[in-house]
């Protein structure tokens, strides 16, 4: 399991810096959508 | 985020700001894995800062070009930016002192890995010593650099102790 973490940990820092920013957009917008349309949430 | 990168550009080249540099969360992710964030935090060089209401040229800037207030951001696109004056020599250091990195073809002004630890380390709240910690795992400082640009803004003491909780044995 350590192992696995340290390998997801290098391939996340091998993203270049507008990837990385992408990712962190995707992932709030996702929030937001989900906020937006809380029955849409797996219950 | 380029929107933004392409907005602080123009707003430079108009002269409501004499310089600026991304930092905060944001810019750290240039250096570290991505990390949760609410905001794109700008630090900012007026030419009014004599004034109360030294954002005001910001704001107006922005305004005209349909970018309106949030709580205390603009949004810009996906992002709530935070405009900060560049008072502390730390600050203005790190702000003078930022590398200019390519952004999907737009020039952004950044803050340097060992500046965004110093401020952090500055700032001391639990998420700005994770932030050093990332950092520094990253590889993009050294405990050295931090070091001696801590000694060089009256923070050795704190660096010290920052060491000594977490990273001496």
């Amino acid at each position: 399991m350590l192992e696995r973490q340290a390998q997801w940990q290098k391939s996340r820092q091998a993203l270049t810096w507008p990837e990385k920013i992408r990712m962190v957009e995707q992932i709030r917008e996702s929030v937001r959508q989900l906020r937006a349309h809380p029955q849409s949430v797996p219950r | 985020m380029k929107e933004l990168a392409q907005l602080l550009n123009e707003m430079q080249q108009a002269d409501v700001i004499r310089n600026y540099a991304l930092f905060g969360a944001s810019a750290q992710m240039r250096y570290t894995e991505p990390v949760a964030t609410l905001d794109a935090a700008v630090l900012v060089a007026v030419n009014s800062a004599e004034r109360p209401d030294v954002l005001r040229d910001i704001y107006d800037f922005c305004a005209a070009k349909g970018y309106v207030p949030e709580g205390e951001s603009i949004r810009v696109g996906a992002w709530p930016a935070q405009f900060v004056p560049a008072f502390s020599p730390l600050t203005a250091d790190a702000m003078e002192q930022a590398e200019t990195a390519d952004f999907e073809g737009v020039a952004f002004r950044v803050v340097r890995a060992d500046h965004l630890a110093v401020i952090a380390l500055s700032a001391g709240r639990a998420k700005d010593l994770t932030r050093i910690l990332a950092l520094l795992e990253s590889g993009s400082v050294s405990r050295d650099s931090i070091k001696s640009l801590a000694a060089r803004y009256g923070l050795a003491e704190a660096w010290q102790r920052f060491e000594d909780r977490f990273l001496n044995d």
